[in-house]
């Protein structure tokens, strides 16, 4: 029973995929009189159900070790498939009915983890249901536009129109994003939730709001080229969202590297990642969604793999803290080489893709003449290599610092397969950049009306202002690494491995078991000295929350205050308004 | 068999030019500060001397793998950047590659080295590499916009295109688009890991910085790898703002100009701490380069 029932949850979790192999023209009835749903794959769902048939399966895999947490499978099932109804709708009928089972299937898979607290969860679906209420909002404002509940673009509407729209359906969608200061549900949620989900949030779930940005930008037909003028060679309406994904990425990279736990860690790079995403989408050229949906495919397969490496190490030592780590590398070698991948995807160094989705972005921000924009995306994308940096040091370098950490056993194989297979793809797309471009970007590209990007053959990426070719650049290094290593072991004299790991050049001091050794939870901690980064650190939104907060209960007091104090006069004055009003209308001859 | 030979060529002339041009650096210094200072040839003879030590010292296998690592990413680096224009010598695979992807590759082999000063288990190596990341994240964002400047004013990012549109001396890159110059000298200086921005792997600094723990031939491979990689730097921004050069001697010629440009700025600095350095970084050459901005692309933008 057991097995048949965890062979139907691997299914679920492939059926993204399969659909995306099966699924042929579309489906369509009438739900009440006037309304009709409609299922189809559009070329850009169809790029998200890629990205869902990667994470789905290869997060479900790690989830069937043994003892099994029924209730989590089984709310999984509702959730892949609640995804899933969310990519093929055709109609913002089926659209919400999808986020709302995402949401809530999401949140109670959250709600799973031993460790989540009140707050967290209370924080996690109060800005899910704010999400999801500024969502029906914007369904039924575009609904008394349209007329219809169909997806598509919109014509003869206003400028005030559009902007309304745009406002209600965008917050909904940076809310699921994470962005400035829409974030603080992130990164305790992702922190508490257990360990696999983790993944499975922030590779999955927070793309659905990528999603949606790109399909609200597809609702105004002029919006990718013009909306509301250019600025320089970018549309001006764009610019104000490339800011906020921008300055979501800096305060989030700055943030990340100052965490002391690695999934805390993940999830402010989750933010910081999302924000490049948002900057490409405010681009809006074909360069720049080109990067954007080719950083959402790395993004997911690196935080999939970052996330499933971390939660092999806390199941392997229950540490969850940089400085309750270290020395793991020769204890879990395989996590490290998935840790090692992952952050070089994450950091955007080549010759893994990250380095091409990022490529892609920058070109596209130069091509705008949005070089400021250029400057701030730098920082961040720079300031990042620290947290990478400490992400692999603080667990598998320098000096094991707990017991565990000691004695720990490499992950369990189904925990390694996952990875293995993710780094394979990250290792797959390093050598030939241009695939995903040709696969899986164009026909999105295409079917949005613009220009492809796609070269000659799947090893370049090519722009309009010159590319790279992925083959030339990692043979070119796989072959200097050889030679290096070749030559120098056949230089003469010898190597050997140092006595004890106190064996080390210490200022002339000889250190002992009880020297601290381990940098780990310090690293970054510098930085503060740093004017602007230490502006940043000290500055939380939680004090903006507070503020908000402050002013509700405000404005509530007044409201009470008009009750509190005499209502009967206050009903009079309404009924004698409304008498007024209405003999005034009456004597107009309105009636 | 032509890439190869190439390739060969490229490696060796980095390399030569490399330790020249740092055996003049230390005689230079000696001399300005009144010492009889080493010959031209020290530095070939130090790399030569740490290449034959019969004993080196390692802290398991990623300690041995990140030097190689390191050299790697250096040679890949001197074979993206082209260092002549109108020949078939010493091109390697620049035309496979562009600006940006040089710009990253010369921090791979340092991130690479990075893994194995952490495994080393030094803390005051890790915190050198610490250091060594922020000053980097200091000086990447003026010296990017630096090139980005420059990558609009040509509207590629292939180098073979900046270089071939310098075609006379009115033309060059530093004549054409002399703030993108200023903004990126400092920068680069930092990024040669040149006085006043070298607190990283100082003598005197945190016992060593990121070199701690190396010694015997593993030392001997990160200076070689420094050397190569900083004349791939001095030859990239030959390429971008003086025109690039047509023959090796007018490489030498235009890189040992920009080299004692460099040094005589570093010579009179005293040396910054990091957060300075950054701080500094952020404020005079990005503030430049902002200036530089709104000068070059809003103002032309709003007059037209």
């Amino acid at each position: 029973m057991s097995a048949i029932l965890r062979l139907l949850f691997l299914i679920v979790s492939l059926s993204p995929g399969l659909l995306l192999l099966a699924w042929d023209g579309s489906l369509s009835w009438t739900l009440i009189d006037g309304v009709r749903l409609s299922l189809t794959l559009t070329p850009l769902a169809g790029f998200f159900m890629v990205l869902l048939a990667v994470a789905a399966p290869l997060v479900a895999l790690p989830m069937l070790r043994r003892p099994l947490d029924w209730s989590s499978l089984a709310l999984y099932v509702p959730l892949v498939l609640g995804m899933e109804l969310l990519l093929l709708a055709g109609d913002f009928i089926s659209f919400f009915i999808g986020w709302e089972i995402m949401t809530w299937s999401s949140y109670l898979l959250l709600l799973r983890s031993p460790r989540a607290d009140l707050e967290t969860s209370q924080s996690y679906i109060l800005f899910n249901l704010a999400s999801a209420f500024l969502l029906l909002a914007g369904i039924l404002f575009y609904y008394s536009l349209s007329g219809d509940f169909r997806i598509g673009p919109l014509a003869g509407t206003t400028f005030g129109q559009e902007l309304i729209l745009a406002v209600l359906l965008g917050l909904a969608f940076l809310i699921k994003v994470g962005t400035l200061p829409l974030h603080i549900w992130v990164p305790s949620s992702y922190d508490q939730a257990p360990d696999l989900f983790s993944a499975f949030l922030s590779g999955a779930i927070s793309k659905m709001g990528v999603y949606g940005l790109i399909l609200l930008l597809t609702l105004f037909p002029d919006a990718l080229t013009s909306l509301a003028g250019r600025l320089l060679e970018g549309p001006a309406a764009g610019y104000l969202l490339a800011w906020i994904g921008v300055v979501t990425s800096v305060v989030a990279t700055y943030k990340a590297i100052a965490q002391e736990d690695m999934k805390r860690l993940l999830a402010y790079s989750s933010i910081a990642q999302v924000g490049y995403i948002t900057t490409a989408i405010g681009v809006g050229s074909s360069l720049a969604l080109a990067g954007a949906l080719y950083l959402a495919l790395v993004h997911t397969l690196v935080k999939v793999l970052l996330f499933i490496s971390v939660a092999g190490i806390v199941l392997q030592t229950g540490q969850r803290r940089f400085k309750d780590l270290g020395k793991l590398i020769e204890r879990m070698p395989v996590s490290f080489f998935g840790v090692l991948i992952g952050i070089i995807g994450l950091a955007g160094m080549p010759p893994l893709p990250g380095f091409a989705a990022k490529y892609l972005i920058f070109v596209s921000l130069v091509d705008a003449r949005w070089l400021l924009l250029l400057a701030a995306m730098i920082l961040a994308s720079t300031a990042a290599f620290i947290y990478c940096y400490k992400l692999i040091y603080g667990p598998f370098l320098g000096h094991a610092n707990s017991p565990q950490a000691r004695e720990a056993r490499e992950a369990p194989l189904i925990y390694l397969v996952p990875q293995v297979i993710l780094m394979a793809l990250l290792v797959l797309f390093g050598f030939l950049p241009g695939l995903p471009v040709q696969v899986l970007i164009d026909p999105v590209l295409v079917a949005l009306g613009m220009e492809t990007i796609g070269g000659a053959s799947w090893a370049e990426l090519t722009t309009t202002y010159g590319g790279y070719d992925g083959v030339v650049l990692m043979l070119v290094f796989i072959i200097a690494f050889v030679l290096v290593t070749g030559i120098f072991l056949l230089l003469r004299g010898r190597m050997h491995r140092a006595g004890s790991p106190y064996d080390l050049s210490y200022a002339g001091e000889v250190p002992t078991e009880g020297t601290p050794l381990h940098y780990g939870a310090g690293m970054g901690r510098e930085l503060h000295r740093i004017p602007l980064v230490g502006w940043i650190l000290r500055r939380g939104t939680r004090g903006f929350y507070l503020g908000l907060a402050g002013q509700m209960r405000a404005a509530a007091a007044l409201l009470g205050s008009l009750y509190v104090g005499r209502p009967q006069i206050w009903i009079l004055i309404a009924v004698v308004v409304f008498a007024a009003s209405l003999a005034a209308q009456s004597m107009l001859g309105g009636l | 068999m032509h890439a190869v030979v190439d390739s060969l060529a490229m490696i060796g002339v980095s390399y030569v030019m490399g330790f020249l041009f740092y055996g003049f650096y230390r005689q230079f210094n000696a001399r300005v500060q009144r010492r009889w200072g080493p010959t031209i040839w020290q530095n070939l003879f130090d790399n030569m001397k740490f290449f034959f030590k019969s004993e080196t010292l390692i802290h398991g296998p990623m300690f041995f793998f990140g030097p190689m690592i390191i050299m790697a990413g250096a040679f890949t680096t001197v074979l993206f950047v082209p260092f002549l224009k109108d020949s078939d010598w010493l091109q390697g695979f620049s035309q496979y590659g562009n600006l940006i992807l040089i710009i990253y590759l010369l921090v791979v082999g340092p991130l690479g080295n990075a893994l194995a000063v952490g495994s080393s288990g030094n803390p005051f190596g890790v915190m050198g590499v610490t250091r060594g990341l922020t000053r980097l994240m200091g000086l990447e964002v003026p010296f990017f916009l630096g090139l980005a400047m420059v990558m609009l004013q040509h509207e590629t990012a292939s180098v073979h295109a900046i270089m071939a549109a310098q075609d006379s001396l009115a033309h060059w890159g530093i004549v054409t688009n002399p703030i993108a110059f200023c903004v990126i000298l400092l920068p680069f200086i930092g990024s040669q890991h040149g006085a006043p921005f070298d607190v990283v792997g100082a003598p005197v600094e945190v016992y060593a910085g990121p070199r701690v723990e190396f010694g015997g031939r593993l030392l001997g491979v990160l200076m070689t790898q420094r050397m190569m990689m900083s004349i791939a730097k001095l030859v990239l921004l030959v390429d971008l703002f003086l025109g690039g050069a047509t023959n090796i001697l007018v490489l030498i010629a235009k890189a040992f100009s920009l080299f004692l440009l460099t040094t005589v700025i570093s010579m009179v600095f005293p040396r910054l701490k990091t957060e300075q350095a950054v701080d500094f970084f952020w404020k005079v050459p990005l503030g430049l380069g902002v200036l530089g901005v709104i000068l070059t692309v809003w103002l032309p933008s709003w007059s037209a």
